[in-house]
């Protein structure tokens, strides 16, 4: 068959072409309308869940994080809702509540670890503060993560920092952590060790020692680490890991 | 030197610690820890006077465990920086050798004088040697009180009128008020 050349095919084809989109705007708009039913429906079942298992969630930290990955999916955020249902669960105020200990520990432990912390060191201490009467109430790692990274909000002054194998440290002080110095820290943490000289991270990460020199002055410039002079090479120390290698008192 | 019972710091056993820090921020939180260490050491042996030379192979300065040591000059600077709190004051030109105060001498006029008070000794003329070594004293704070600090510390009690120091070739004493 010949295709229509004149006006009138032209505009035919029009005509045809605009109720096509008629038809898929109504099929579209049916589905988003079963969609957002069924996400209402979900909803509520989420929420009458959420009630129903209110203390469960705020007491068992495996089951708080089924439950937070569940909200995520259908994207509600109990953190972040502080008004009307999710606030008479106090899901967000938990880690509202969470992520001031957070920092509290932090600042306690600066001068110490100059704003470095290792996310075990800061989960056994905020257990420790919290006491006796909230032993019931676990707190997983998970848990912590997700309140520190709210803290992100207040900018640059407070990141997590991923140093493999699961492990995760927080530091609390204005400044960037460049990937040189993330990487340094991974390597130390992995190694269990708090120490490292220019020329073993040279041989370890096989960085040039201009680079391995400047990351570890950077470091030092940020009150991250300590210097040792006593030994054949400066040593650079790092306090926030080195309880976890010896775990010593306070 | 006696070995002294001491709740070791974390730092005491942190390397670096025995190294003066570059980092303002850092050596500032260094030096402090320090401080409080060297008076609590000296609190506890009951150290009042310390050659630094002598001193520098103390426990304190010397971890024998993990092999460092704090340099005589960092000792000094940091002596220097108790002299500013009235913690310690130098007592030669050389800055070796040092009073150490872990209670400032107003500090300690106060104890003694309320130790005085409290044991009804106005009026009465005590030797030095009684107050700082006498049966009585023992168990007092001040007890083995070296001579020479405690006429510092009488002194400034005599400043307010609270005492009197007789320093007589037969008696060497005081009369408190």
């Amino acid at each position: 068959m010949r295709r229509g050349v004149g006006l009138g095919a032209i505009q035919k084809h029009k005509l045809e072409q605009a109720k096509y989109t008629n038809i898929g705007n109504e099929i579209q708009e049916n589905q988003i309308e079963q969609m957002t039913k069924q996400l209402e429906v979900f909803r509520v079942h989420l929420e009458d869940f959420a009630t129903k298992h209110k203390n469960e969630i705020k007491k068992n930290g495996e089951f708080r994080r089924q439950f937070q990955d569940m909200c995520a999916t259908i994207g509600v955020d109990p953190l972040s809702s502080g008004k009307g249902f999710w606030s008479v669960l106090g899901i967000g105020d938990y880690y509202y509540e969470l992520a001031i200990q957070i920092v509290e520990v932090c600042l306690a432990t600066n001068t110490k670890n100059g704003g470095l912390i290792s996310l075990d060191e800061l989960r056994s201490k905020l257990i420790k503060a919290r006491g006796q009467s909230r032993l019931h109430q676990e707190i997983s790692k998970d848990d912590l993560l997700r309140a520190a990274q709210k803290l992100k909000i207040f900018g640059s002054g407070f990141s997590v920092v991923s140093v493999g194998n699961g492990q995760y440290m927080v530091h609390s002080v204005p400044g960037e952590l460049s990937m040189d110095h993330g990487a340094i820290l991974q390597l130390l943490s992995t190694k269990n060790q708090s120490f490292i000289s220019v020329k073993s991270l040279c041989s370890q990460l096989s960085w040039k020692e201009d680079r391995a020199k400047q990351a570890l002055e950077q470091m030092l410039d940020q009150g991250l680490s300590w210097v040792d002079l006593q030994d054949d090479d400066a040593v650079y120390y790092f306090p926030s890991l080195f309880t976890i290698a010896s775990s010593t008192d306070e | 030197m006696a070995d002294v019972e001491v709740n070791w710091p974390w730092q005491y056993s942190f390397p670096p610690f025995f190294t003066l820090q570059p980092h303002p921020e850092t050596r500032s939180k260094q030096v402090s820890a320090w401080k409080t260490l060297i008076l609590e050491y000296c609190k506890k042996a009951k150290i009042y006077t310390l050659d630094v030379r002598e001193a520098s192979q103390w426990p304190l300065f010397n971890n024998a465990a993990i092999n460092r040591k704090l340099d005589s000059s960092v000792i000094i600077s940091i002596l220097s920086e108790l002299a500013k709190n009235g913690n310690a004051a130098a007592l030669d030109k050389g800055r070796n050798r040092w009073d150490i105060y872990w209670h400032t001498l107003e500090e300690w006029a106060s104890i003694i004088y309320s130790y005085i008070s409290d044991s009804g000794l106005q009026n009465t003329v005590l030797t030095f040697y009684e107050i700082s070594n006498g049966a009585d004293t023992e168990s007092q704070e001040f007890a083995g009180m070296p001579i020479e600090v405690l006429i510092k510390v009488l002194r400034l009690l005599e400043n307010d009128q609270k005492c009197e120091l007789i320093l007589s070739n037969d008696m060497q004493g005081v009369k408190f008020f």
